[in-house]
């Protein structure tokens, strides 16, 4: 007993701390579990600005493999046909997704040329959805009949490559078990990404621009993104041309002052109106 | 005797001796931070010639924007300061102001130094937006702070000096008659010198020009705090500014040419209707040139493209044409000319003029542009009614004052060597850029790539022949500084 009494004392801790240790393994393991299976449906950081499109424009969108009611196929197979208007929602959003295809669909039935000039691929980027589901949102608003609309799903890897290359981002809110993802359509041609718009809707008249290009029409230019604080010119998309904005107010102000500094040189200071006399 | 004397009424001797002085110190820092920019420019093209191949790109760029900027501001001063001298007889500018505006120069000159030289701001003179707030690394925030502290404290300056003279010729004349209207309704009015009319006409455009550059600062300080601004507006306000400030420079000499080389023909050269008529034009016409500087920016729309190319071609015509037609038949053809360094300055310079108009005139043609634009065919026409047009006409003009107020003679072996040396320096060293241009060398280009490898041969050359027209610079400086310097003593 005399020997046993500290061998007792030492063991003690070290059977705690043994225990100790295997909770916070345990602990550790299902955080790391958790942040593993949760990482994935995240991608990107969030930004409440639009993405800037010069770094993504003209770049070559992957050509992903989708999966849609035909069955599986790449997406070249549709932007070899036609150019494509791509975006990407999840099925279970109970904020912008709907509204915002909503939106797209009203733009669309502004704009024209769907099916002649362009066609729409809407993938959902949580793993979580299936093709059911999205052809139940399909349904929902009532484009599931429409051939020109493509709903369908993509692994996560794909999808992943896909918003990297649009500058699409999600992330995923634990506590209101929604995604937090950027609101994005962007127009592919042959591959490659001509135009995005961004935004909580897709303005009707943004949307005729991004048509008139992807019927082949030069867009010399057009209004990124953000406020632009005085314009030029801005461009009608309906009749392909240009008007006069307050941009252009700036540059008649220099000739303007120079008048006004004129007049008041000549008519206006004391000592030309004492002198004008002389000749 | 060209200058202004008491016996006009308007000054006396006292106040004229000062505005003598004040006008042989700006002659003699034009002379002063004439090679000063000129090896600057020297360097360039050495650099382009492989000389420098251990020095890094970014002191080329550094130089390039110091030299542009300081050339340009230069012979602005320079031409505003020989206008200034020759309205004495006429007008009443204010002494007060010069002195001003020439310590506000000295101490803008200082902070571009700094800025570029110091640190590195390699922008050009364009400093197109948005490129002077994304340095990348190569120069930092306050050299960029400091340029537009320079450009501001240069603008502001100037301005006052623009208003200044403008003020002096209201004090005399009527709008109506500054402008020569009496001329264009065929109304008897008082003679009108042309000197009195281009200056009115060209100070009327460089207030326009400093008020767009003061808009293109503001909306970079916005920039700056965050606001987003159509980078299509600042490119035409920026050339707005920039091509109104080289053309005033040149309208400048071109109205002293007016005014002094009667006097070694021997003619008079008076305002007439087509003179006034020219020179109305100029006022409106040259507000709507500069848009040939953006014939490649595609978002620019058609119509002003079109103008931009109508406007240039008819912009040639009035001043170009009268003036250089002017020269040659009303005053130097079958005259008794007094063929001095002046006077041979003020020709060589009227004939650069014309040289460099027509090449403007040929790169401001849409079609052409498209295969000149952004390459040597623009330094080229530019230095050729700058190097080769004003700057000679306002040597010219130094060298005229600095005779009448000296009373130092010139020696005329020395002057044909002088004269001689800037001729076949200054055009053989404009050949190569237009040769450049021609072989779609591009500008800019601190280092050529193997595309265009031949650039670097055409700079080798170019530089035997900037070392002549340095030379020639050097002669020049020796005999004028030498009768400047005796006449401010």
């Amino acid at each position: 007993m005399h020997k046993t009494g500290p061998q007792s004392r030492h063991r003690l801790p070290f059977r705690w701390s043994f225990r100790a240790a295997c909770v916070a393994f345990f602990a550790f393991s299902v955080f790391i579990f958790v942040r593993v299976a949760f990482a994935q449906d995240s991608f990107g950081q969030p930004s409440q600005e639009p993405p800037n499109e010069e770094r993504f424009v003209y770049k070559l969108t992957p050509d992903v493999p989708i999966t849609t009611s035909s069955g599986v196929q790449n997406l070249s197979a549709i932007w070899h046909e036609k150019p494509v208007l791509l975006t990407m929602i999840f099925s279970r959003c109970a904020r912008v997704c709907s509204p915002f295809l909503r939106s797209l669909n009203s733009a669309v039935s502004d704009a024209g040329g769907l099916g002649t000039d362009y066609r729409i691929v809407v993938l959902s980027f949580d793993p979580k959805d299936t093709l059911a589901d999205m052809q139940r949102l399909a349904s929902e608003l009532g484009l599931n009949a429409d051939p020109d609309w493509t709903f369908g799903v993509a692994s996560p890897s794909d999808i992943r490559s896909l918003a990297a290359a649009t500058g699409f981002w999600f992330q995923w809110d634990s506590s209101t078990q929604q995604f937090d993802h950027a609101s994005l359509v962007v127009a592919i041609d042959r591959g490659q990404l001509v135009r995005m718009l961004a935004g909580p809707s897709v303005p009707a008249a943004s949307l005729r621009e991004v048509v008139q290009e992807l019927r082949g029409k030069f867009v010399a230019s057009y209004a990124l993104a953000g406020k632009v604080a005085f314009r030029c010119f801005e461009y009608d998309p309906t009749s392909g041309r240009y008007s006069l904005d307050w941009g252009l107010a700036l540059m008649l102000l220099p000739g303007t002052c120079a008048i006004l500094a004129t007049a008041w040189v000549f008519f206006l200071l004391p000592a030309s109106r004492k002198k004008r006399n002389l000749i | 005797m060209t200058a202004a004397t008491a016996d006009s009424g308007l000054w006396s001797e006292a106040e004229l001796a000062k505005f003598r002085r004040m006008t042989l110190i700006w002659g003699i820092t034009v002379l002063l931070l004439l090679p000063i920019l000129a090896l600057l420019g020297y360097f360039m093209r050495l650099y382009q010639s492989g000389a420098f191949s251990g020095m890094r790109a970014e002191w080329f760029y550094a130089v390039l924007t110091l030299h542009s900027l300081g050339m340009v501001g230069t012979w602005f001063v320079g031409s505003m300061a020989g206008v200034s001298y020759l309205l004495l007889k006429y007008t009443r500018p204010n002494l007060a102001v010069s002195k001003f505006v020439y310590v506000g120069t000295l101490l803008g000159v200082v902070l571009l130094i700094a800025c570029t030289l110091g640190g590195l701001f390699g922008t050009g003179w364009y400093f197109l937006y948005p490129l002077p707030l994304f340095a990348q690394g190569v120069w930092a925030p306050w050299a960029t702070f400091t340029f537009f502290a320079a450009l501001t404290i240069l603008g502001v300056c100037w301005t006052i000096w623009t208003l200044d003279l403008l003020r002096a010729v209201a004090q005399r004349y009527s709008l109506g008659a500054a402008l020569g209207w009496n001329y264009l309704v065929g109304k008897p009015g008082p003679e009108l010198p042309p000197l009195v009319l281009i200056t009115t006409v060209s100070l009327i455009v460089s207030l326009s020009g400093f008020v767009a550059a003061v808009i293109v600062i503001a909306l970079f300080a916005a920039r700056a705090l965050g606001v987003n601004v159509d980078p299509l507006l600042m490119k035409n306000l920026t050339f707005f500014f920039g091509h109104d400030l080289v053309n005033i420079t040149m309208y400048l000499g071109i109205a002293m040419v007016y005014e002094l080389l009667p006097s070694y023909a021997g003619r008079p050269w008076r305002t007439n209707r087509t003179v006034a008529i020219a020179w109305g034009a100029v006022l409106f016409l040259v507000m709507f040139a500069f848009f040939h500087h953006l014939y490649m920016d595609f978002a620019q729309p058609t119509w002003i493209q079109k103008l931009g190319q109508i406007c240039s071609y008819l912009l040639a015509m009035p001043a170009g044409v009268v003036s250089i037609f002017g020269t040659l038949a009303a005053l130097v053809f079958a005259a008794r000319m007094k063929w001095t360094l002046s006077s041979t300055f003020f020709f060589l310079g009227i004939l650069g003029w014309g040289i460099g108009g027509i090449a403007a005139v040929i790169d401001s043609t849409v079609e052409v542009n498209f295969h000149f634009h952004n390459t040597l065919w623009v330094p080229a026409h530019f230095h050729t009614y700058y190097l080769m047009g004003v700057v000679l006409i306002i040597l010219g003009f130094i060298d005229h004052a600095g005779k009448e107020l000296s009373g130092l003679e010139e020696k005329p072996a020395l002057s044909k060597l002088t004269a001689a040396l800037l001729l076949i320096g200054g055009y053989g060293f404009l050949f190569m850029f237009y040769w450049g241009g021609v072989n779609s060398v591009p500008r800019r280009y601190a280092i050529y790539p193997q595309e265009v490898i031949q650039g670097t041969l055409y700079a080798r050359i170019a530089v035997g022949f900037i070392t002549l027209l340095l030379l020639g610079i050097l002669l020049y400086l020796w005999e004028t500084g030498r009768r400047c310097l005796k006449a401010l003593a």
